[in-house]
């Protein structure tokens, strides 16, 4: 279990990006983080992987206090999917997905026969095993984020958080990623926290969401309850439809004005 | 190269082919020259060594040469690695971030002060270039770490280009106020020498090269998630902002002691990684040691060129390592991978 | 030996001559005497001084150390940064510049201010200088005088070391403080191997045939040469610890024999009326058994 505990950020004095947010994220579940830009999703994200520190509450994972613990043994059981990843140098895609095994196995080891298997099965979860040898910076766009979910599944198959994963995507490969990451979840039982913009897609994937307007948690919830007219018109001032889709066999969002 | 999955065979096999290379280029490079020595005078015991010309020619004017090409070359290629992967840049060189600007002006100031003490056998200008790079080192780490939370390597990248132009204003105001013999010497120093002459700045510059290793060996892995991005290396476990300055105090240390030693080539430092991503890949575990032993082997043969292929007279090294390096480099791109 | 440096003092005369002549026919002041003299370069300022035109100078260049007396006037620049504002406000009826100021001279031409261009390659120039300059301010008895009274002083010192066997020297003229790196000698060429030749030695890098050449370790123990002079320009104390680099090539005969001289002075590099004293000292430097 993965908590955040009344945690408030901010980088400088004075300015707080995030204040009092308190969210669960139950293994096994997807979550979504949604909000308006510079609501503090991606804040959030790294205060719940570790990399920013709270300056007050706490962040815990099954109890622990994540500051207590090595930044190494974080990073095994908690993996980042960032929106986008450029490389500078020509990395194949198995050097990408290997990168992931730097958790467990440090600076100085060298990957071996199994480190090399557990990336070539995070490959073939991610249909991207054929990729292998192929230059990372010559992928689609939507092979790329599955290579990078590779590395991350690599790195940790217990809980992912992907920060606005399908932003840069077409709507080809957003769909692509939204049924892999279903997939995975079904499949490896991968905890999952996913922070969009896109509310059709957290309708699909999230069965958790957590509205954040200005730093501050708006409403949490199941996403039946939480994904209402009301809330989308207090977190983004629109006015739009929330209605059962039964082919898509989830909510859908259809914005039709703005509401101020 | 084997297939690119196992890195242990590959690791085995870059240092194997890189480090022969470097150990027969250093073998057989004291032995060209532009003079034409005999191998049994230069070890020939019965001759006292104060009149051994051939002896003196082997080691005083080549053998330090050598090694000092190696060191320089290899420090160089290091801290261009280093460099950029920090700055996630491919362009970065060991000039980038200002330090070296910091080695010219410490170096301008002794050849314009007329200083010209020695101490343990090293001259002042190979002394005031490294306490210049340490200083300018200093500046831009106080001001690109000044912030708790460490850096982006844009504020870096900025902070060491502003300290960078400021020392090389402050090096032209010198220049006003230095008479034309001193502007000449800079010149001439500014094109770069591998002639030491004596193993006494070598010795000294071990240290520096010492430390700036121990920081290297940390780096290869590091440097392969830092290029991926400063947040995401982070969420693999790097810690980030303790691994970029042990990254900057090395490449640093690596540079002032190579332009100590041998004078601001730094071309070897762009492409030198360059050419050993082509044959090697880009993971830094095989870039970085191989890059080494390359630019110890390249700069090396450079020199030999520069001192043989206009003899008597002499071509700076710098001009070398262009003419070689650009065209090898445009060869290895097109022939394909 | 005394033959040949009469053969060349003559032909200088007659160059000098002609270039006077060329030179003199610039469109105003035809031998004029010109009374407002600015001079940017050390060796034409020494020049003028020493033929006695010195109460004309009403400025000179940025460098120009000799004569004392000269020290007080005003200086105006130099070869890379003249001030052409203050020369102009100066207003001088003749303005000595070097032959590579071409911007300079453009600006002198539109104020309509005589310049004489100056230019120079080896020794013999200085004399067809002093000729050509003396004529130019109207004093062609004394530049006459001058350079006649110096290629006397050089001839001198040319029969005193006429029979004298001709040591291999290497003539540096500059290197890194501390160090034998970036050591840049004569090569054969230049007023600097000219006053070696007169001083009675052989330029050891004669066959490079270039001003300046870079000289590396290897070469000086190739070289092998017999003396070393070290030439440095300003009057700062020699350190004795800074000379000793050269005991590392301790093979070459010059540092075996311990004939490895310094030379301090400024007259080194500025080729003008001390050239007879600088080659003087080169002289003794390389054959001290004559005795001077």
């Amino acid at each position: 279990m993965l908590e955040a505990r009344n945690v408030a950020f901010g980088y400088t004095r004075g300015s707080r990006i995030l204040d009092d947010v308190s969210v669960s994220i139950a293994p096994g579940s997807v979550v979504g983080l949604i909000g308006p830009n510079g609501s503090g999703k991606t804040t959030l994200l790294r205060l719940l992987n570790g990399t920013l520190t709270p300056l007050a509450g706490r962040v815990s994972l099954d109890g622990a206090a994540l500051s207590t613990m090595r930044r190494l043994e974080v990073a095994k059981r908690i993996a980042v999917v960032p929106q986008e990843t450029q490389v500078t140098f020509d990395f194949t895609v198995l050097e990408i997905v290997l990168m992931g095994r730097y958790a467990h196995l440090g600076a100085f080891a060298i990957e071996g026969p199994d480190d090399v298997a557990i990336a070539r099965k995070a490959m073939a979860s991610t249909g991207t095993a054929p990729l292998e040898s192929r230059q990372f910076a010559t992928l689609s766009g939507g092979e790329k984020q599955r290579v990078v979910i590779a590395s991350a599944i690599a790195q940790s198959s217990g809980i992912l958080l992907l920060d606005e994963p399908t932003t840069a995507l077409d709507i080809g490969y957003q769909f692509e990623i939204a049924s892999l990451l279903s997939s995975l979840n079904r499949e490896r039982k991968t905890t999952m926290v996913v922070s969009t913009h896109d509310l059709n897609l957290a309708a699909m994937l999230c069965s958790e969401l957590v509205l954040l307007k200005a730093g501050r948690v708006l409403a949490v919830g199941p996403t039946k309850d939480v994904l209402t007219t009301g809330n989308i018109r207090r977190l983004y001032d629109v006015d739009a439809d929330v209605v059962f889709h039964p082919r898509a066999g989830h909510l859908t969002v259809v914005p039709v004005a703005r509401a101020d | 190269m084997p297939a690119r999955t196992d890195v242990r065979r590959r690791l085995t096999l870059t240092l194997t082919g890189f480090g022969a290379l470097t150990v027969i280029v250093m073998l057989l490079a004291p032995l060209v020259g532009s003079t034409s020595i005999s191998l049994s005078r230069v070890f020939d015991r019965s001759i006292p060594f104060s009149d051994n010309v051939d002896a003196q020619v082997f080691f005083v004017a080549r053998l330090p040469r050598v090694i000092a090409a190696a060191l320089v070359g290899a420090g160089f290629a290091l801290s261009g690695v280093v460099f950029q992967g920090l700055l996630r840049n491919p362009l970065a060189s060991p000039d980038t971030l200002g330090v070296a600007a910091g080695a010219t002006l410490g170096a301008m100031l002794a050849l314009t002060a007329h200083a010209d003490f020695t101490i343990f056998g090293i001259g002042v200008v190979p002394l005031t270039s490294f306490a210049g790079t340490i200083g300018a080192l200093a500046i831009v780490m106080a001001i690109a770490f000044a912030r708790r939370r460490g850096t982006s390597s844009t504020v870096l990248l900025l902070a060491g280009i502003a300290i960078g132009a400021l020392l090389a204003a402050a090096g032209r105001f010198i220049q006003y106020f230095a008479d034309v013999t001193d502007t000449f010497k800079t010149v001439q120093w500014l094109m770069g020498s591998l002639d030491v002459g004596s193993y006494a700045p070598i010795v000294a510059s071990l240290v520096p090269f010492g430390i700036a290793c121990a920081g290297f060996v940390t780096l290869p892995r590091v440097l392969d998630l830092i290029s991926l991005g400063d947040a995401a290396a982070e969420a693999r476990g790097v810690d980030v902002v303790r691994m970029e300055r042990i990254a900057l105090v090395s490449a640093s240390l690596s540079t002032g002691a190579a332009v100590s030693l041998g004078g601001p080539v730094y071309f070897v430092g762009i492409i030198v990684p360059h050419i050993v991503r082509l044959i090697v890949g880009a993971d830094h575990r095989l870039v970085l040691p191989a890059s080494a032993l390359f630019g110890a082997s390249f700069l090396i043969v450079c020199d030999l060129i520069a001192r043989t292929i206009v003899a008597p007279v002499e071509m700076p090294v710098g001009i070398i390592t262009a003419i070689i390096g650009g065209p090898f480099f445009l060869w290895l791109l097109f022939r394909g991978r | 030996m005394a033959a040949v440096s009469r053969q060349i003092g003559l032909r200088a005369k007659g160059l000098g001559l002609i270039l006077g002549l060329a030179l003199s026919l610039q469109p105003s002041a035809l031998f004029a005497q010109a009374r407002r003299i600015i001079s940017i370069i050390p060796s034409t300022t020494e020049m003028l001084f020493a033929m006695g035109a010195g109460d004309r100078v009403i400025a000179i260049g940025t460098y120009d150390k000799y004569p004392p007396e000269a020290q007080k006037l005003p200086r105006v620049g130099a070869l890379v940064d003249p001030n052409v504002e203050q020369i102009l406000q100066m207003r001088p009826d003749l303005v000595v510049v070097y032959g590579t100021q071409t911007e300079l001279e453009r600006r002198l031409e539109r104020a309509n201010i005589p310049y004489y261009s100056y230019s120079h390659q080896g020794l013999p120039d200085i004399f067809s200088t002093m000729r050509s300059l003396g004529m130019r301010v109207g004093m062609a008895a004394q530049g006459e005088a001058l350079a006649a009274r110096l290629e006397r002083q050089l001839a001198a010192i040319r029969a005193r070391v006429a029979n004298r066997p001709r040591p291999k020297t290497l003539l540096v003229m500059g290197r890194e403080p501390g160090a034998l790196r970036n050591i840049y000698a004569s090569g054969g060429v230049g007023f600097l191997h000219d006053m070696l030749e007169a001083a009675g030695g052989t330029d050891a890098l004669a066959d490079i045939q270039r001003q300046s050449v870079d000289v590396s370790n290897e070469m000086v123990l190739a070289r092998a040469p017999d003396v070393i002079i070290e030439l440095r320009y300003t009057d700062e104390a020699i350190n004795r610890a800074d000379l000793d680099v050269w005991n590392r090539v301790s093979a070459v005969p010059a540092v075996k024999n311990h004939r490895v001289i310094v030379l301090t002075g400024d007259q080194f590099v500025v080729p003008g009326p001390r050239v007879a004293d600088a080659v003087a000292k080169m002289a003794a430097a390389i054959h001290p058994e004559v005795g001077w």
